[in-house]
């Protein structure tokens, strides 16, 4: 990929407006293409893989340029691997309780310290049989999901084979999840999800270029409550998406398209 | 003294906020609810306020006590009811993105004195005439041809290659394509491409020895260079393979190739991992790695230029002068182009630097030798621009000539996958990867 640069927006940017600030370069260690990452309001932080070198970068909010991050988690004691194929592209940061989730292959959710640095152990690892989770292994042409984080409800969603796995947010070792939405019904798509954790809702990509919107309490063949059928909309892809509270709005990239698109969505916020 | 407080990860902090604001007789989180029965609560004028005091406590707390913390035993969550679903079809009411193609990679068709350009924005490949000057002031050029559309198969792509007899255009897929996609020179449209042929994932350049018909293939990770018959096409198998930690190559990008010497050229970005191996992965500095031209297997280099006096920063596409053996290296980054005599080795300084604000180069990821007319181009991945100088141009020198496929001092948004964003809720920003 050339240039895989973190670029950031004004939230009113429109067609043909440049960057505010760019992070880029070889002093950054990012490598390759981002398929999820996090900024963490509660410490100001960018928390984003370097997929090709089994690291997860924690950088300052306001990151510009050539600006190295202020840490980074990588070594033999991390557990950290990913595919060959899709790397190591997707994290999640949980800044109220401190913690970075980050799935890897072979069926494990690796939690780290949000401070820890260098070659760190893992604090707790999700993985086992009773888990459901299933993941691409090393070898495997697949990649790997981010979890979702609701750390006012104490949960912790992880996306594994179209189906949402709910699990305590705690949860680690061989630990059932608590809940599982999965069936023809939910019309789930991968991806990241992201909790509106006032609501309960969690809002990801849906079946056929949609986003929908399903409630941490759901359980089951569940369909979602709203869907956002973003291709039939626009003609493009859906690749994830994030939620502004605040503005009421979703924001979608489309990978095909090179674009983000902002839809109002208050129904889901009100 | 209340404060405005951003919204913690998308939704955390604000979750704690609307908690305050909630009615006391709002449904807990065992009450059952459809969408269309929640009330709207709208934030207070001055903003999203949490005191001081209790913002920072917030940060610090563990999460069992966040509820406490405010006074709330539990908060609202949505629960499962009647299986009813709503469409929200309304359009997007903004949209990011750049109009205007963004250039990845540049070569020269001498038969046909043509420039071909690689544009992984708008998914196209645009034909000008080599000698296609866009003036100051002047609109955009317009290209002589232009191959797009969903039957081109042309994506994400970025290296190309031009056979020097019949003008064939090579271009490698750097994303899910997996593939290197040939084109006839006189086809444009939206065209299927004459032949294909399957390379592994993440392929970044592509270099040709005539002399051998052999087509190099830079794979920027697992990092390998597989070699492949020039004709090969589908699910032929490459000849050989150079790949495995002796060979030091790391996040593999540009090739190129001396045929009168029998080197091959690669740079690398310096990120390492055994993809099979947890936690193996390091950093290393960005480097040019020679090697003989048919090494295969888990060979070492010859020499390797690496080190702070080389200036490579994300160092993308590389070509050689076969005429001095002098490498021009597109130094994306660096805002350069560096030029290394090919004997270079260490941490040695480039003996020509191409770079300054005459010399209108904008995160140039693409670079050609014309050997011909003396001349070399850089393809600019920031301002939807190809520029071309003089073959010995050095230091802060004007180009002789542009092509320019955008408003005069247009900045375009370099853009090159978009399959993340996150919110920045401190700044009101998007955060948008590639």
């Amino acid at each position: 990929m050339s240039h895989p640069q973190i670029a950031a927006f004004a939230r009113l940017a429109k067609e043909n407006t440049p960057p505010t600030r760019t992070l880029i370069g070889q002093k950054t260690l990012i490598s390759r293409t981002m398929h999820a990452f996090d900024y963490d309001a509660v410490h100001d932080e960018i928390v984003v893989n370097s997929p090709l070198a089994q690291a997860i970068l924690i950088f300052r909010g306001g990151a510009d340029g050539e600006e190295p991050p202020v840490r980074y988690i990588q070594g033999p004691r991390t557990q950290i691997v990913g595919t060959g194929y899709g790397a190591l592209d997707a994290v999640t940061v949980d800044g109220i309780n401190n913690e970075i989730f980050l799935p890897v292959a072979s069926n494990s959710v690796l939690v780290f310290d949000r401070s820890a640095t260098g070659d760190v152990a893992p604090k707790r690892v999700l993985h086992g049989p009773d888990t459901q989770i299933q993941f691409a292994a090393p070898g495997d042409r697949g990649a790997l999901p981010a979890v979702g984080v609701d750390p006012m409800h104490n949960l912790v969603i992880v996306p594994s084979r179209n189906s949402l796995l709910i699990f305590d947010r705690n949860a680690g070792g061989n630990a059932k999840p608590l809940r599982v939405i999965s069936g023809p019904k939910t019309e789930l798509g991968g991806g990241k999800p992201h909790v509106y954790a006032p609501k309960g809702w969690i809002v990801a990509m849906a079946a056929r270029g949609s986003i929908g919107v399903w409630s941490i309490n759901d359980n089951g063949d569940v369909p979602p409550r709203w869907r956002i059928p973003v291709t039939k909309i626009t003609g493009m892809n859906v690749n994830g998406v994030e939620i502004d509270p605040v503005h009421k709005e979703l924001m979608v990239p489309t990978g095909n398209g090179n674009t983000v698109f902002t839809f109002s969505v208050p129904e889901i916020f009100d | 003294m209340r404060r405005i407080i951003p919204i913690a990860v998308g939704t955390t902090v604000l979750a704690i906020c609307l908690v305050l604001l909630r009615p006391a007789n709002s449904p807990s989180s065992s009450t059952t609810v459809s969408p269309r029965l929640i009330s709207v609560q709208r934030f207070p004028e001055n903003g999203l306020c949490l005191p001081d005091e209790a913002a920072s406590t917030a940060a610090a707390a563990p999460p069992e006590s966040l509820l406490r913390l405010f006074g709330s035993s539990s908060a609202y969550a949505a629960s499962q009811k009647s299986g009813e679903m709503a469409d929200i079809g309304r359009p997007p009411v903004r949209t990011i993105r750049d109009t205007y193609p963004t250039y990845s990679f540049v070569a020269v068709d001498n038969q046909h004195d043509e420039v071909v350009l690689q544009d992984l924005n708008l998914w196209s490949i645009r034909i000008f005439n080599r000698l296609e000057n866009t003036p100051p002031g002047a609109p955009p050029s317009v290209p002589r041809r232009l191959i797009q559309g969903p039957k081109t198969d042309i994506q994400f792509n970025n290296g190309m290659y031009i056979d020097p007899k019949n003008g064939d255009i090579y271009s490698v897929e750097t994303d899910t394509g997996d593939k290197v996609v040939v084109f006839d020179r006189a086809k444009q449209g939206d065209v299927e491409p004459t032949r294909i042929l399957r390379v592994p994932h993440r392929g970044f350049s592509l270099a040709v020895d005539e002399d051998k018909q052999e087509l190099y293939v830079g794979v920027q990770y697992p990092p390998q260079i597989p070699v492949y018959r020039k004709t090969a096409s589908g699910d032929e198998k490459p000849l050989r393979s150079l790949q495995g930690e002796s060979t030091r190559l790391s996040d593999t990008h540009g090739v190129a190739l001396d045929t009168k010497k029998k080197l091959m050229f690669v740079n690398n970005w310096g990120h390492v991992s055994d993809y099979l191996t947890a936690g193996t992965g390091r950093f290393e500095e960005a480097s040019i790695s020679v090697y003989s031209l048919d090494a295969t297997g888990d060979a070492a280099p010859l020499r390797v230029i690496q080190g702070p006096k080389t200036q490579l920063n994300w160092p993308a596409a590389m070509s050689l002068d076969p005429d001095t053996g002098d490498l021009y290296v597109a130094n994306d980054v660096g805002q350069s182009i560096l030029v290394f005599k090919e004997a270079d080795h260490g941490n040695v300084a480039p003996s020509r630097v191409i770079k300054g604000s005459k010399t209108r180069l904008s995160y140039p990821t693409g670079v050609f030798v014309d050997a011909k007319h003396k001349e070399v181009w850089a393809a600019n991945f920031g301002n939807a621009t190809a520029t071309v100088y003089p073959l010995s141009a050095n230091g802060n020198v004007a180009p002789v000539r542009i092509i320019r496929s955008a408003p005069e001092g247009y900045e375009g948004l370099r853009f090159g996958k978009v399959e993340a964003v996150a919110y920045d809720s401190k700044r009101e920003e998007y955060l948008v990867p590639n």
